[in-house]
C-alpha cells in the first residue's frame, strides 16, 4: 500500500468514526442542557435532567420492566438454542436442514413482519399482550443467535474429549455435562449478553406485544410524541451507558475465557 | 500364581465401514502383562482394533472377551480399559490433578480415597508439583504424562496407547519410549500400543503384531520379525533388507534352496517353502553380510566388487555388485574400519542360511 492510499484510507477511518460518534456525543450533551429546548448554543449546564431520570418512578420501574423481559426471554432463548445447537452440530439425520433453516429463520424475518405475525398468533391463541408475549416473541427471536454461537464453538470441541470422558467411565449424560457444557460457557455467556441487548433494545416487538407497561424503547417512544425534552437525552444516556458497559465487560470476559480453555 | 487365561481374546473380529473391510476376520490372545503393539501403515486396522477394545466401535462380526467376560457391546464406560489418546483428550478446563482424579471419581470412590490414589499416581509420574496446573501450562512431554497418569489412575485391567508419542520431538521420544517400557514392568499392567513407527515398536514391545490391510501380516517377538520376517511387507516395513529374487530349487535338510541369478543360496522359510519352480523373494539383513578374503566354508558366498560407500559414523553401508549375479546388487553394514580398507579389489561377501529368510509376497 503506497502514501496517498493509506492517508486516504485513515480519512475515510475517521469520517467513518465522526459519523457514528457525532450524534451519540450531541445526544449526551444535550442531556446536560439547562433549559426545556433541544439545540444549540447551550448557555448553561445542569445535571437536573439526570437526577430527574432517578427520582422519576415510572422510568425507574419501566427500566426493571425491560430488564426483566430481558432476562427472561434471554434464560429461554439460551436454554432452547443450546439444545438445538447440540442436536444439531456433528450429526447427520434426516431433516436436519430443514430444521436448522427453520431455527435461523426468525432471525431474517423483518421485525415489523414477525411482531404483526406474533400479534395475530397470540391473539389467535388466546394470549393475552403483555409481558409473557413479549418475552415468547423476544425468545424466539433471539434462538438463531445462540444456536449460531453454541454450534461455532461446538464445532472446535474435539472428538476425543468425549471419548476421554467415556472411556474414563462417564455416560454420555455426565459427560455432556462436565465435558461439553464448560467447555460452551465462554459461547453461551457471549450468547447471553448479545441476547440481552437484543432484547433490552428492542422497539417493534414490544409495541406490539406490550399491554398498557411500555418497556423503555416503547417509553421513550411515547416521550417523544409529546416533544423532545433533554430528559429523553438523559434516559438514552444512561441506557447506552449501561449496555456498553455490559457488552464491553462481556467481550472482554469471553475473549479471556476463550483463551484459556483452548483444547 | 500366574493367571494364565489371556487377558483379551480377538474372536474373528471384522469391522466394515460401507464397502472398506478396516479389520478382516482377526483373531488373537493378549497374555496378561504383555506389552503389545500394533504395528503398520495408516488404514491397516491397527487404529480400529483399539477403538474396538476400548469400545468406540462395535465390530460387524466376531466377539472381544476381556477378563472371561464378553465385552463385544458393551460401552466404553463400562469397561476396565482406558486410553491414552493420540492428541491426550486432556479435559483443558480442569487441572492437572482434577483431569486424574475424573475417572476415579466416576468409579464411585470416596474423597479421601480419590486423594490418595491420585497422590500416588502423581508421585509415580513424577507429576506431584503440577497438580494445579491447566493442560495449557504444561508442555508436550508433560501433558503426555498427564494422559497416561489419568488412564492409569482407574487401574485399568487394558491399557490401550494410540502413537502417544506422536507429537513429541524426536529427542524426547527416545526418552520416553524408555520410560513407557519401564513404566509398564513396574506396573506389570498390559499394555496394547499402536504406532506406525517400526523403531518405536522394536524398542518397546514384547511382541509386535504387523498389520497390513486389515489383516495380520506377522505376529512375534521383535528379534522374530526382524531378522525372521515372514512376509516381504513386513521385511520392507522392519528396518532395512537386501531382497533377493529368485527360484525355489528345493530343500537340503532345514534348509531352502534357491537359485539367485544363477547362485545357488540356502535360507530358512519362517512362512512355509513355497513350491519348487515358483519366483521366491529371499530377504537377508544388511549387517548380516560379511566380507571375506577367500571364499567361506560355510553358508552363503558371492563375490562383488564396491561400488559405494556410506559413513554413518559407528558404521559404514556398502554398495556391492555382484557380477556373476548378472549385476544384481546387494548393502552391508560393516563397521567402519572394515569398510575403509575394502577396495576396488572383489572380495567374498558370505552370510549364513539361518539369516536368510525365503518370503511369503
Amino acid at each position: 500500500m503506497n502514501r496517498g492510499n493509506r492517508i486516504l484510507l485513515s480519512c475515510v477511518y475517521w469520517a467513518f468514526v465522526l459519523y457514528v460518534f457525532v450524534p451519540l456525543i450531541l445526544m449526551i450533551l444535550m442531556g446536560f442542557k439547562d433549559s426545556k429546548f433541544i439545540g444549540f448554543p447551550i448557555k448553561s449546564w445542569t445535571l437536573d435532567w439526570y437526577t430527574g431520570v432517578f427520582a422519576d418512578a415510572e422510568i425507574l420501574s419501566t427500566l426493571g420492566y425491560s430488564a426483566a423481559i430481558a432476562v427472561l426471554a434471554t434464560l429461554i432463548s439460551v436454554a432452547v438454542g443450546t439444545w438445538i445447537a447440540v442436536l444439531l452440530e456433528g450429526r447427520k439425520f434426516w431433516g436436519r436442514t430443514a430444521i436448522f433453516g427453520m431455527t435461523v429463520l426468525p432471525a431474517l424475518v423483518p421485525g415489523i413482519i414477525s411482531a404483526i405475525a406474533f400479534r395475530i398468533y397470540a391473539r389467535y391463541l388466546g394470549i393475552e399482550p403483555g409481558m409473557g408475549a413479549i418475552v415468547w416473541a423476544h425468545a424466539v427471536h433471539n434462538v438463531p443467535f445462540v444456536v449460531l454461537v453454541v454450534m461455532a464453538r461446538l464445532s472446535t470441541l474435539p472428538k476425543s474429549q468425549l471419548e476421554a470422558a467415556r472411556d474414563l467411565g462417564a455416560d454420555p449424560i455426565i459427560a455432556f455435562l462436565r465435558i461439553t457444557l464448560p467447555y460452551l460457557v465462554p459461547a453461551i455467556l457471549g450468547a447471553s449478553i448479545f441476547c440481552l441487548l437484543l432484547s433490552f433494545d428492542d422497539f417493534v416487538r414490544s409495541f406490539f406485544l406490550g399491554g398498557y407497561e411500555p418497556t423503555l424503547p416503547v417509553l421513550i417512544f411515547a416521550k417523544l410524541k409529546s416533544g423532545m425534552s433533554p430528559e429523553i437525552n438523559a434516559i438514552a444516556t444512561v441506557a447506552l451507558v449501561l449496555t456498553a458497559a455490559i457488552g464491553i465487560w462481556a467481550e472482554r470476559f469471553t475473549r479471556r475465557m476463550n483463551k484459556d480453555t483452548k483444547a | 500364581m500366574t493367571d494364565q487365561t489371556p487377558l483379551v481374546r480377538i474372536e474373528g473380529v471384522s469391522k466394515h465401514f460401507g464397502d472398506t473391510v478396516a479389520l478382516d476376520d482377526l483373531t488373537l490372545d493378549i497374555a496378561r502383562g504383555e506389552f503389545v503393539t500394533f504395528l503398520g501403515p495408516s488404514g491397516c486396522g491397527k487404529s480400529t482394533t483399539l477403538r474396538i477394545l476400548g469400545g468406540f466401535e462395535r465390530p460387524t462380526t466376531g466377539r472381544v472377551i476381556l477378563d472371561g467376560q464378553d465385552v463385544t457391546t458393551q460401552p466404553p464406560e463400562k469397561r476396565q480399559v482406558n486410553m491414552v489418546f493420540q492428541d491426550y483428550a486432556l479435559f483443558p478446563h480442569m487441572t492437572v490433578g482434577q483431569n486424574i482424579s475424573f475417572g476415579l471419581e466416576l468409579k464411585g470412590m470416596d474423597k479421601a480415597s480419590i486423594k490418595r490414589r491420585s497422590d500416588e499416581i502423581m508421585s509415580f509420574l513424577e507429576l506431584d508439583a503440577f497438580g494445579d496446573r491447566y493442560p495449557a501450562q504444561l508442555s508436550g512431554g508433560q501433558r503426555q504424562r498427564v494422559a497416561l497418569a489419568r488412564a492409569l489412575a482407574p487401574d485399568p485391567a487394558l491399557l490401550l496407547l494410540d502413537e502417544p508419542l506422536g507429537a513429541l520431538d524426536a529427542k524426547l521420544r527416545g526418552q520416553v519410549q524408555q520410560e513407557l517400557k519401564s513404566i509398564q514392568r513396574r506396573t506389570n499392567k498390559t499394555f496394547f500400543f499402536v504406532t506406525h513407527d517400526q523403531e518405536e515398536a522394536l524398542t518397546m514391545s514384547d511382541r509386535i503384531v504387523v498389520m497390513n490391510k486389515g489383516r495380520v501380516e506377522q505376529d512375534g517377538t521383535p528379534e522374530d520379525l526382524y531378522f525372521h520376517p515372514a512376509s516381504r511387507f513386513v521385511a520392507e516395513f522392519i528396518g532395512e533388507t537386501n531382497l533377493l529374487s529368485g527360484e525355489m530349487r528345493g530343500h537340503d535338510g532345514d534348509a531352502v534352496v534357491m537359485d539367485w541369478f544363477g547362485q545357488t543360496l540356502r535360507g530358512h522359510a519362517p512362512a512355509g517353502a513355497p513350491p519348487e519352480g515358483a519366483p521366491i523373494t529371499a530377504s537377508v539383513r544388511l549387517e548380516k553380510l560379511g566380507f571375506h578374503a577367500t571364499r567361506p566354508e560355510t553358508g552363503n558366498a558371492v563375490q562383488g566388487k564396491v561400488v559405494g560407500k556410506t559413513f554413518l559414523g559407528s558404521r559404514m553401508a556398502v554398495d556391492l555388485m555382484v557380477e556373476e549375479a548378472q549385476g544384481a546388487t546387494l548393502r552391508a553394514f560393516v563397521d567402519a574400519e572394515t569398510g575403509q580398507t575394502v577396495g576396488a579389489d572383489p572380495i567374498w561377501i558370505g552370510w549364513d542360511s539361518d539369516s536368510m529368510a525365503v518370503l511369503r509376497d
